[in-house]
Formats: structure tokens, sequence, C-alpha cells
């Protein structure tokens, strides 16, 4: 037992003054050739993203020019609820289960973020109630009682139609809010899109072999706000805001960033 | 000395019954503001403070690069206003309100230059370099500016920003309500195009007024019912719509008369068949005439004295 204990004290005093080399330069930059090799694993692997079924459907019927709905019926919500549950409207008459948020209006002005994979049955199934977000239908009689959203919502800022919302803020407007108000599903902008994040294959300009400081030092080539971020972070310091912990502040007496020295 | 002084108050007297009589000039003022200019309805209920549109003017107007990304939030953790090289910026404000999880809730303010109807900074521009255009963009030519800055004074709101640091070719900076796109067909500036949640309306003036006023009668329960812009300063090309009262959101008070009615109703009445320079040097005119005769006396009687 007592040797068990000298051992270990041993392999810790060998660890603090630097004669094991389990974190130094070398072992780091095998750790990141690893890593390299993990992110074309990675890369193979998107190649065979899963895809849904009717995913092509879904972009066609995106790119679909719908025509327009001029003039809808007014209504109120609950009269318009009642209605629509009278008529017997239910999941099963649900045409397509599955949206791709993709038309031209969308990206007309930025791309930044990939289309919305909007579930249509998931939506119907949990809520049960079409209303909520088939607001209003058309006036004409002989229309489906439940039309897409990019019938009324296509263009912004018509003229002849001022309080008519342009399609993208109508998705925006009516997803968030009723995630808010419901306290499901997401609110954020990555929640539901995906970031069109640059190529960085052709972006990073690193040697065949890169030594670990030049990678970092790649990074903030054009992260540089990161790099300053990290060093006010937790991370580097080892104190700091704990915004998880009680009054937000987490006291800390003792080890890394208050006594000990040479822990960096 | 009792003829001097009696000579003096008459022709005070004189100078003030003239001043009277031009106190209702022939110079009425009149508004210049275009008929039916565009303008912005922005609905702060709406705005999420993405950021959004400063990443849009930015790339739109070429202004150069941010400090910080337009991607990082925590630039709203401090008040910011528009710079030379930012026209416009997003602000965040707590007014106490909070949501049912006892958050509490933000107001985001768009800040820019409020393209008002009967702008101070064009009354005070003393070489025409700024201009209100028919389509509602209070304009800068910078070929005719000469770096007065009169215009950073007039602005009620605070505005106009200018190039410090640029000593060669210094202008005035501030947001061009996109005029060379807005100027087009089906054209929109570039923060109100961008607008995930279309918290920024874009469209005429007088369609925008009858908008946000459908939106409070519609939401009375939401909005405070007072639209800033549709008086501010005589009227404003953007508007405002909340739900909590401005006063709270950093907004400036502003008077509801035009401000250049009042310097320029001033500035007109007083020049206004150059009266007052012909009253000044009549009084001062006067003055001399008077003190000259009493000097020629006191000149004389010590010569006699001699």
């Amino acid at each position: 037992m007592k040797r068990k204990v000298g051992l270990l004290l041993l392999f810790l005093s060998a660890v603090s003054t630097g004669f094991l080399p389990a974190y130094n330069g070398q072992g780091a930059g095998n750790a990141f050739a690893a890593g390299a090799e993990e992110k074309g694993d990675a890369i193979a692997l998107t190649e065979t993203e899963w895809k849904a079924p009717d995913q092509m459907a879904a972009q066609i019927r995106a790119a679909e020019e719908v025509p327009f709905v001029g003039k809808v019926k007014e209504e109120c919500l609950c009269v318009r609820q009642q209605r629509l549950r009278d008529k017997g409207l239910s999941t099963k008459d649900i045409t397509h289960r599955y949206f791709l948020l993709d038309s031209p209006l969308i990206r007309k002005e930025e791309d930044q973020y990939g289309p919305v994979r909007f579930m249509h049955s998931k939506h119907a199934a949990v809520l049960k109630d079409c209303a909520l977000c088939h607001h209003y239908r058309p006036v004409d009689p002989e229309a489906p009682e439940t039309t897409r959203c990019s019938a009324c919502h296509q263009e912004s800022f018509q003229e002849e139609y001022p309080e008519r919302i342009g399609l993208k803020a109508a998705y925006h407007l009516q997803c968030t809010k009723c995630h808010k108000d419901m306290q499901e599903g997401p609110v954020g902008c990555t929640g539901c899109h995906k970031k069109n994040v640059p190529d960085h294959e052709k972006l990073v300009q690193l040697p065949e072999k890169p030594e670990p400081t030049q990678v970092t030092e790649e990074c903030l080539r054009c992260h540089q706000k990161a790099g300053e971020d990290m060093l006010s972070s937790a991370h580097w310091l080892w104190k700091g805001h704990s915004p998880y912990t009680m009054e937000r502040r987490k006291e800390v007496l003792h080890g890394k960033g208050t006594t000990v020295i040479n822990n960096f | 000395m009792n003829l001097t002084r009696r000579n003096f108050f008459r022709l005070a007297g004189a100078a003030g019954a003239a001043a009277a009589i031009k106190e209702k000039p022939a110079y009425a003022w009149q508004s210049k503001a275009p008929p039916d200019p565009y303008g912005c309805l922005v609905d702060l209920t709406r705005c999420i403070g993405c950021r959004k549109c400063e990443a849009a003017c930015n790339r739109v107007n070429l202004l150069p690069p941010p400090d910080v990304s337009f991607d990082d939030q925590r630039v709203l953790d401090e008040k910011r206003r528009p710079d030379e090289r930012t026209y416009t910026v997003i602000n965040r404000y707590y007014s106490g309100k909070t949501d049912d999880r006892d958050q509490l809730i933000p107001t985001f303010v768009k800040v820019q230059c409020m393209h008002c109807q009967d702008p101070a900074c064009v009354s005070a521009c003393i070489v025409g370099a700024l201009s209100k255009k028919e389509n509602g963009a209070v304009h800068y030519d910078v070929s005719k500016c000469i770096g007065c800055r009169y215009c950073m004074v007039a602005c009620p709101f605070e505005i106009p920003a200018y190039d410090y640091h640029n000593p060669l070719t210094p202008e005035v900076r501030k947001c061009t309500f996109c005029y060379e796109r807005i100027s087009e067909q089906g054209g929109r500036p570039g923060c109100a195009a961008i607008c995930p949640v279309e918290a920024i309306t874009f469209g005429k003036r007088s369609t925008l007024l009858q908008l946000a006023k459908d939106r409070i009668k519609k939401n009375p329960a939401v909005y405070t019912d007072r639209i800033y812009g549709e008086k501010e300063a005589g009227g404003t090309s953007w508007l405002y719509i909340s739900a909590v009262p401005f006063e709270k959101t950093g907004f400036i008070p502003v008077p509801s008369e035009p401000l250049p009615k009042r310097s320029e109703s001033i500035q007109h009445s007083l020049f206004s068949y150059l009266w007052s320079p012909i009253a000044l040097y009549g009084i001062l005119g006067g003055i001399m005439w008077t003190s000259g005769k009493k000097g020629a006396g006191e000149k004389q009687a010590p010569g006699g004295e001699k």
C-alpha cells in the first residue's frame, strides 16, 4: 500500500516537472494527426448523409410557384377552429408529410442558412389544430380549406396588401411565436437551420505536417476575436463567471488559478 | 445731457415700434416636405435583435468591416450610436417587463437617421449639401459639403457623424435611406429587405401610418398608443411602434413642431426687407449723432476756458 502511494507521488512529481512527455508538443501533434484522420472519415460520412426518402419531391415542391391568393376570409380564430373541427379535418387528410421550406423567395436576399426541414405530420399530430398555422382561408368558396403558406405570403412590402408579410417573415414569426408560447421547439437560428459555413478545405492554408502552433496561428488568422475571447474565459484563466451556479459566482479557494503556480 | 437722454429714448422707442410692426412679417414659414415620401415602419415588438440589418447596411453601403462580427450578440450589452462606419445600430433595452418564466423581456431598438419631413440638418446646411428628396431620403452630396458640421449640431436625433479619422477627404456620414436603391422600381433599403421577421416594413409613409394605426387598434393590449415619428420633429419618414413607452427605450424626446420652423421664422423675419440691419444702423447712427453733439459741446467748453 505504502509503495503504491509512493509510486503515485513519484508519477505526479514527474508530470509536474515535465519529465513525462504526456502533453508536450509531440503528443499534441499526434493527437492532431489523429483528428485529421477522423475528419477524413467525417467527410466520407457526409457523402453518404441520410436523406429523407421524399427529399427530392420536397425540393421540387419548394421550388414550385404557387398562384397568389389576394383576399382571405376574415374570421376569428375560434370560429375557424370550430369550423375545421366540424369538418372533421385530421392528420389523415394531410397530403404531404414533409416540407422543405426552400422557396426561391426566401433565398433572395441572403443565403447564410440552409432550408428548414419542416415535419408537417408531426406538427399536426402534436397540435391537433390545423387553424393554428392555417389561420385564414381564401375567400373563394371553391378553394380548399387549408392552403400552403406561400399561397398568401410571397413578396414582402406589397403595396396593395401592406399588412401581408412576406414568406420568410411569415415563417419566422409563426414558428418562433408558437415555439415560445408553447415553450417547445427551437427559437434560435441554428435550431432549425443548418448554417452555411464556408468550405474550410479551401480557406485553411497549412503545410503538409503542421506544427500545433502553426495550426493555432492559422485559425487565429481569421478568428482573431475567438482567440481573444478564449484568453478571457475560464478555460484559460481557470476562474471566472459561472453562470449556472448560485448567485453566478463560484468561489475557488485552492487549485488552478489561485494557489497553484505553473498550471497553464 | 437731458436732451441727449430724451433723444436716445425717442430713437429706441422708434426702433421698438418698427420691430413691433414687423412682428407679423410678410414671411410665413412653409413646410417643404415632399407630399408622398417613402418611409419605414419599425415594429419593436417583432425585432429579435439579430443584427442582420446592421450587416446588410454594411454590405450595401460598402462600409468598412466592423471590429466585432455581426453575429456577436455581446455588443448589445452596451448602448451604441451610429457613427461614420456604421449607419445603423441595434440597442437592447430592458423595460422591466417579464414573461411568465420571470425572464426580462428585451426590447431591441434600431437607430438610424429618421429622415425627417422637414429636416433640421437640411435647414442648417449653408451650402445645400443636404437635401430632402421627393422619395423621402435626406440626401448628402459630398461634392458640396464644406465640413462645417452644422448638420451635426442641428440634428435633434444626434445622427450625422463625421469622418474625423480621415484628414484629407472627410465626409459627414449617416444613413442614406439607400437612396439609389429605393429610387429604382421595386427597390428597398438593405435593412428592410433582409429583416427576417419584417420588423421593418418599407412603403409609402401614408400607407405605413395607416398600417401602424391598424396594428395598434387591433392589438391595444400589445402596443402603446403612440407612433414615434408621426409628429416628432414635424414628422419623420421612419416610424416606430412599440410595446413599451418610447421614453424607456432610448428614444429622444423631440418637439412636435418642425425644427426649422422656429429657426427659419426668426431668421427670415429678422432679415425680411433688411429691416433689422437698417434699424440697428439707425440706432447706432442715432447714438453717434447725439454723442457727437455732446462731445462737440464738451470740446468747445474746455476750449472756451483756455
